[in-house]
Order: C-alpha cells, then sequence, then structure tokens
C-alpha cells in the first residue's frame, strides 16, 4: 500500500509541472496588459508602470517568469496581488469558504445523485425514474449561470429564506443556496450514471446466478448488486469532488462568496499568471489526494483492482 | 445660446423617481449600507487610488481641497481657505483653514499636504495619482526615463521643486506651463494628505487609514469585511453628510448587488447594464438618475491614411442615426458635440456633422473619394454590449454609406494596446468622463498632441496653441471661450465622431434620498434621512 501512494505520488511531481506550466502559458497568452487591465480607462504615468512591471516580473521572458512564480509557490513567499492584496492573508481566508461550500454541495449532489439514481435503477421505468430523465435534461439544458440567478432571486429576493448573496450569515446559511444550486446542476449525472450502472448489475449474468442459487435478496443486493454497480459511480464521485472547484468559481462570484473560486475570477480576469498558477496548483495537489482516495476505495470495494 | 440649449437638453435627461413614505429604517439613528459593484479594495489611500470604488469609499474618510458646490456648480472650499493664481496662473498659492485635524489628532498644515504630494510624485513608489503631479515643476526629476524592464531606483531628489511650504497653513505650487484650470483639479480627493504616522509607513495603514474627512472607521476592516464607518466629530468643514453610520459592502458582480437592494437588504446601488430597460418597474420610486455625463465617441485611426480626408469622417458621422443608437443604449443622449453636457462650456449645438442625414452622408463620401474595403469596427468582449453596439454602427455605416463592414471582437487593453502601436485596423469605441469639471479636461486628454487619452493618436498643432491659450488665460469665461475654439477645431478634424453621452441610474431604500445634482451626478454618501 505504502509503495503503491509513493508510486502515485512521484507520478505527480511530473503531471504536476506539464499542468502548472501549461496554465501559465495559456495566461501568458491571454492578449492584453495586465497593468492596463488593471488601470481600465485611465492612463497610467510611465514610471508608475515601470515600476509595476519589475515588481510583478512582467519584462521577464515566460520562462523566467514562470519559474519565479513556481519558486515563489514552493517556497511559500506569496506575495502580493496586482492590485495589492496579500495573498498568503487571502489564502487563509478564502480556502475554509471554498471548503465549506464545496463539502455542502457534495453532500447535496452526492445524497440527491445516489438517492434519486438507485431509486430509478431498482424500480425501472416509474414514475421517479421518468421524472429523472426529465430533470435530468433540464438540469444539463439550463446553463449554471440562469440557474443560480434564478435560484438567487426566488430563494433570496422573492421568498427571503436564504441571504442572497455574501457570508456574512455564516455557516451553513450563507452557503445553503449556492451549495443547493452547484449540487442541483451536479447531482443530474451521478443519478444516471447510478441507475445505469444498477440496471446493467441487476441484469448481469453473475447476479443471475446467485439468485438461481438460492441467495437471499437483501445478500444479493448488499454482497453482489451494490459493490459491483457503485465502481463507476465511485469514479464519478472522485472527478467531481475535483471539479466542485470549477464550479465554485462561477457560485462564488455570482453568491459573493469570498473563496478560491472568486479569487481564480478576479486573477483571470487581470491575468494574473502567479496566483491562477497558485491556485491551479493548489486545485492540482487536491485532484492528486483525491484520486488516491478513489482508488484506494476502489481496491475496498472491488479486490481485483486492489493496489494495482 | 448654445448653452441655454445644453440646460434644457439636461434638465429633460434629468430622472425623478419619486420615493415613497413610509421608510423602513430599523432603527433611530441614520445608518445606510451602500453596495459597491466591485473587487474590495485592498488598502484606502487615495494618493494611490485611482478607481472609481476606492475613490468613493475614500471620499467618506478624506476630504479635499476645494469642492463643486452641488447646488450652484461653483467652486468651494473645503480643507482649503483660498486657492488663488498669479497674474499669469503658473503659480498658485493654497492657503489652508486653521483648526482642522486628522482623525489621529494631528492638526493637518501644509506641510503634510506638500509630503504626501512629494511621495505621490516620486516614481518609485508607483503610487498611481503620480500622473496628476506632472504639470508640477521638477516632476521630471523625480520621474527619470526607466530602460525597459529596469526597476525604477528611488530617485537622489525627494522633492517637487515647484512645491514650496511658506508657513504652517501656506504653500505654493509652481506649474511647469501657465494653467488657468489648476484651482479646479484641485478638488481631486486623490490629493488627499496622509498624517505624518502613515506617511512614515504606509504599508502599515493599508486597512486602518487615518483621514481628514466626515468618516472613520467604526470597526477593523479585514479582507473579506464590509466597510464599517462611523461619524466623526472632528469634522469641521460645512459640507458633512448627514448619515450617522455608513457601511459599504462590495459585491462584485452588478447584477447580485441589484439582487440585494431588491431584496432590501442594501439602501443604495448602481443598476448595471443589464437591467437598464427593467429598474422603473423592478423598483418604482425608488430609483433616481443622473445627468448624462461624460461622452463616448467612434474613434478614427489618425494613423490610417484610408481615414485622413475629414470629409470622409464627416460622411460616417452624418451616416450615424445618433437617436436610434442612443435609445439602443439605454438613459442616453444623442451626441452633439465632444463635452459631456453637464459642463460648464457646453455647447448642444457645437457639431455641425451630428445630424443624421444619409443623403448629405453619401455626397461627402463621394467627395472625399470613397473608402476602398471593408470597414472593420473593433469591439471589446469584454463588455456584454460590445458587439450589439458594433453592429448597430456597422448596419447603418453599410445601409447609409453603401460600405462593406467587418468587426472584431478583442479583450479592450488588447485593443488599446494595438491601437497605441498604430497596429489596430479600424474603427473602436471610447469613452471619457472628466476628473475636474472644466471643458479642459476633455481637449487636453484627448485632443492635445501626445495627451493622455489621445484615442485616435490626433495632433493638430493650431489645436495645441489654441488649448494653450486657453490654460493661460485667467479669466475664466474667456479661457471657455478659446477652449470651445480648441473644440470646434477638433470637429472640423473630427478624429473622435461623437455618440452619446449617457446617465446613470440608482436605487435607494425608502429611507433615503440620495443628493442629485446636476453638477455633481448622484450621491448615496451625501443622502438625506426620511
Amino acid at each position: 500500500m505504502i509503495r503503491f501512494i509513493l508510486r502515485r505520488v512521484l507520478a505527480a511531481i511530473p503531471i504536476g509541472l506539464v499542468v502548472t506550466l501549461g496554465v501559465y502559458a495559456l495566461v501568458f497568452a491571454m492578449p492584453g496588459d495586465p497593468l492596463r487591465e488593471l488601470a481600465g480607462d485611465k492612463p497610467i504615468p510611465a514610471a508608475v508602470l515601470a515600476a509595476k512591471r519589475a515588481q510583478f516580473h512582467l519584462d521577464d521572458p515566460f520562462i523566467v517568469q514562470y519559474l519565479l512564480s513556481m519558486k515563489d509557490i514552493l517556497t511559500g513567499h506569496f506575495g502580493t496581488t496586482f492590485a495589492g492584496a496579500d495573498i498568503a492573508d487571502q489564502l487563509r481566508l478564502r480556502i475554509p469558504v471554498t471548503l465549506k461550500l464545496a463539502t455542502m454541495s457534495l453532500v447535496f449532489q452526492w445524497i440527491a445523485g445516489l438517492l434519486f439514481g438507485l431509486y430509478a435503477g431498482f424500480r425501472r421505468n416509474g414514475v421517479v425514474d421518468r421524472m429523472l430523465l426529465l430533470a435530468t435534461l433540464v438540469v444539463l439544458a439550463v446553463p449554471g449561470l440562469v440557474l443560480y440567478f434564478t435560484g438567487q432571486y426566488v430563494f433570496g429576493v422573492e421568498l427571503k429564506w436564504l441571504p442572497v448573496s455574501g457570508a456574512r450569515d455564516g455557516w451553513p446559511m450563507s452557503y445553503l443556496l449556492p451549495a443547493l444550486c452547484i449540487g442541483i446542476s451536479g447531482f443530474a449525472g451521478l443519478a444516471r450514471l447510478t441507475r445505469t450502472s444498477i440496471v446493467d448489475t441487476v441484469n448481469s449474468d453473475f447476479v443471475k446466478t446467485a439468485r438461481a442459487k438460492g441467495l437471499g435478496e437483501q445478500r444479493i443486493l448488499w454482497r453482489h448488486v451494490l459493490p459491483n454497480a457503485l465502481l463507476p459511480v465511485v469514479t464519478l464521485m472522485g472527478i467531481d469532488f475535483a471539479g466542485i472547484f470549477g464550479g465554485a468559481v462561477l457560485a462564488e462570484s455570482i453568491f459573493n462568496l469570498p473563496g478560491l473560486g472568486q479569487f481564480m475570477f478576479q486573477a483571470i480576469k487581470l491575468k494574473e499568471g502567479g496566483v491562477v498558477v497558485l491556485l491551479s496548483t493548489l486545485a492540482f495537489l487536491m485532484f492528486i489526494v483525491i484520486n488516491l482516495i478513489v482508488d484506494i476505495v476502489y481496491g475496498a470495494i472491488d479486490p481485483r483492482v486492489r493496489n494495482v | 445660446m448654445g448653452v441655454a440649449l445644453g440646460l434644457a437638453l439636461v434638465l429633460a435627461s434629468c430622472g425623478d423617481g419619486k420615493s415613497s413614505s413610509g421608510g423602513s429604517g430599523s432603527s433611530g439613528s441614520k445608518s445606510e449600507v451602500i453596495a459597491v459593484a466591485a473587487d474590495p479594495p485592498e488598502y484606502i489611500n487615495p494618493l494611490n487610488d485611482n478607481g472609481t470604488a476606492g475613490i468613493g469609499v475614500s471620499m467618506a474618510i478624506f476630504a479635499p481641497l476645494v469642492t463643486t458646490d452641488p447646488n450652484t456648480g461653483k467652486l468651494l472650499n473645503v480643507m482649503a481657505d483660498s486657492v488663488t493664481p498669479d497674474k499669469t496662473s503658473q503659480t498658485w498659492t493654497v492657503k489652508l483653514k486653521p483648526g482642522n485635524t486628522f482623525q489621529n489628532g494631528q492638526p493637518v498644515t501644509a506641510k503634510d499636504y506638500v509630503d504626501s504630494w512629494n511621495m505621490t510624485a516620486e516614481g518609485s513608489n508607483a503610487w498611481k495619482n503620480n500622473g496628476f503631479f506632472s504639470k508640477v515643476d521638477g516632476y521630471d526629476a523625480l520621474n527619470p526615463p526607466t530602460p525597459d524592464g529596469a526597476t525604477p531606483k528611488p530617485t537622489a531628489v525627494k522633492t517637487l521643486s515647484g512645491l514650496k511650504l511658506v508657513d504652517n497653513l501656506t504653500f505654493t505650487v509652481k506649474l511647469k506651463v501657465p494653467f488657468s484650470q489648476f484651482g479646479l483639479t484641485l478638488q481631486y480627493l486623490g490629493l488627499a494628505p496622509l498624517p505624518e504616522e502613515v506617511r512614515k509607513n504606509p504599508d502599515a495603514y493599508k486597512r486602518k487609514p487615518i483621514g481628514n474627512g466626515p468618516y472613520k472607521l467604526a470597526a477593523a476592516w479585514n479582507a473579506g469585511d464590509d466597510l464599517k464607518l462611523a461619524k466623526w466629530d472632528g469634522y469641521k468643514a460645512s459640507d458633512a453628510p448627514e448619515a450617522d453610520s455608513i457601511t459599504y459592502r462590495f459585491i462584485p458582480n452588478a447584477d447580485t448587488a441589484y439582487n440585494e437592494f431588491l431584496a432590501g437588504n442594501v439602501d443604495f446601488t448602481d443598476v448595471p447594464s443589464t437591467k437598464v430597460k427593467s429598474f422603473k418597474t423592478d423598483a418604482p420610486d425608488q430609483w433616481v438618475t443622473s445627468v448624462s455625463s461624460g461622452a463616448n465617441y467612434l474613434v478614427i485611426p489618425a494613423w490610417d491614411p484610408r481615414f485622413k480626408n475629414p470629409k470622409l469622417r464627416h460622411a460616417f458621422s452624418e451616416a450615424i442615426d445618433r437617436k436610434a443608437f442612443a435609445d439602443l443604449v439605454g438613459l442616453s443622449d444623442p451626441a452633439k458635440g465632444l463635452i459631456a453636457p453637464d459642463m460648464n462650456g457646453y455647447r448642444a449645438d457645437a457639431c455641425k456633422y451630428c445630424d443624421f442625414d444619409a443623403t448629405k452622408a453619401k455626397q461627402l463620401l463621394a467627395e472625399a473619394g470613397g473608402f476602398s474595403g471593408p470597414v472593420n469596427i473593433n469591439y471589446s468582449t469584454t463588455s456584454a454590449t460590445g458587439q450589439i453596439f458594433a453592429e448597430a454602427i456597422g448596419n447603418m455605416l453599410r445601409q447609409n454609406l453603401g460600405l462593406q463592414v467587418k468587426y472584431t471582437g478583442k479583450q479592450s487593453s488588447e485593443i488599446t494596446e494595438l491601437a497605441d502601436s498604430h497596429k489596430l485596423d479600424g474603427l473602436r469605441f471610447s469613452g471619457w468622463g472628466h476628473d475636474y469639471p472644466s471643458i479642459e479636461d476633455y481637449l487636453t486628454p484627448m485632443f492635445k498632441s501626445n495627451g493622455d487619452a489621445n484615442f485616435a493618436h490626433y495632433s493638430n498643432p493650431a489645436l495645441d496653441a489654441v488649448l494653450a491659450k486657453g490654460d493661460a488665460e485667467p479669466d475664466p469665461d474667456k479661457a471657455i471661450k478659446l477652449y470651445q475654439q480648441a473644440e470646434d477645431i477638433a470637429l472640423e478634424d473630427m478624429p473622435l465622431i461623437p455618440l452619446y453621452t449617457k446617465s446613470n441610474a440608482y436605487l435607494h431604500s425608502d429611507k433615503i434620498e440620495p443628493r442629485v445634482s446636476k453638477y455633481v451626478g448622484v450621491s448615496a454618501l451625501w443622502a438625506t434621512f426620511k
């Protein structure tokens, strides 16, 4: 097991380099001068521009800028953003916000996805199954932006059940609505996958054999159907967890939650390569860790893939 | 004559969303929550901030030397006792009122101004309002040219030779050349003084500003917090606002800020461009609009020989149905000059080529020898409406002049960069709002050779000469006449085609009535309470 983990961690290093370099290159390739973007329409005096360009190494070649950014990240000297914010402070403020939002939305997403998926899978072509199909189509068709603003308007402005935006009401109140929105936009895919997987497994030969052997239904369900049906589901849940950061970018911006997603949005807007790479590195590390956990869980469910 | 017409237009565009009575004030004290649709500032230092959000917030904490009287449009002293030019308008004497203090109890002195301004003028500090001092004698010594990529070194010279302390409350400012409008520029809040303890270590006071204005911090202000201010009883100037406490809440997404208002959580917010058509029904009796301010243009690239003939430019201008375009933009009026209508010196009939006339447009185009190839219109993909506006203008040029048109969408900073290096193909949009209320602040930046915001890269020595004359003219009315001559020259050459002027809309709760002035616009800070 230890060797397995070590191997995965070592394999992550070159991938991490490629990912961060790629992200940095993408930000670097974005057109327009970041300092001009920050200044808006106002002219910037040459001396001020020169000082800022030097401070953020904007005149250095691409690879030098990238290496300087990586050095800052690895040594923990994050410095400040173009707008003057202390990045370490920002991380301290923002990581808990995003973690709270991500956990809550995943709980919504997983509970709804698994419940509906399992139920629809066992009661195929029933009312729930058909409603799930309809809901899936609707959720997949409605863009996140529309869903988030509609949720904000209905529950925040009209019904006044939940805060419109901001983190002032603390956990859980401030996070309920954005988490619900992320959960709704994400649960459908999980539910569909769970349903299909259950249907496939229930009809597979080994389940028929188990039934022919005279095993009890409960035993068939818990020992034969679920462990096999949930394999692809666990994979998707892992990917979901890592992808939640993408959802947070939009949700935190619309619901004005001071999390990493909002930070990422600002940084991309201003073409702050250093911040984007820092946040991408964090996301990447999370991805690696989650992938590792998924693989371990995978092994626990299915002995065939244990410690591969 | 033009001024009267201008006034009529200004008044016509002045909105009147009456407030219903009742009020939702929760307590007896006068407090308001103002939503600011912008990323929260990371520090408060007016000298190092030129963004609308930061300066807006600083206005509550700091006080300017002079201000514009919202009722009369005249200059009003705040921290200054008097601001007087010498005969040539080159050296200005600023006398401060005695008895004003900073919020730490120290008196506000002439030295505070001179030292704060010197700090800002030093290029290596990279403070954002550095450019303001480029007019002051000695600026170049503090801002030597830096080779590309090099870090500007702190200069040996630390003070502007044009700034001289006379006594504890008096200092003089010597400019490089005479400038009759300098007194007006002193109302910019970005010139507010910092007290000595802040000047010694500005970084330590990023989030705990010590101002000389009507409000002070009411609670610690950490990243992610609302900015909570309380009335400071040491403020002695006569223009103190009414509110006892003010909370600024930063909501970067303007649509979210709008929803926060509709939910009753904030007392004041801007109407974002996406809600221009619906705000009157969303919040009946809770809106106000400002007089049209700022001006928006179509920029002709002066470096492109295909656009060189002024007749061609006039043909483009005559082919644009400004009324229809202003309706498309919303809350806007067709522009018939280069100056915003809320300026002293604005003439509503300044432009002779701005009335929609397709026949005349075709004729002018023929006289100019036509235009070869498609006209490219650049628009900003950063703006939600960029493409729509570009297509509207493109259709007018296509239908009324029979020209081929194409469109290019780019990020606005990229468009600016391309234009700066003369590599941009075709037309683009631009807009300008003044920093101080003088028509000179439209003409110098946009039309003077090498002006700060010379979008078209236009240059005409005749115009530069008239501007210089206006700058040297101490009589304000005569100066305006000279500036109007400059506007006439610019309209004949037409590097910028006037399009529209826009008013802004704001929503306010029943508890407050924002101050609406045709001179200084709409202010929540100076709202009255019901």
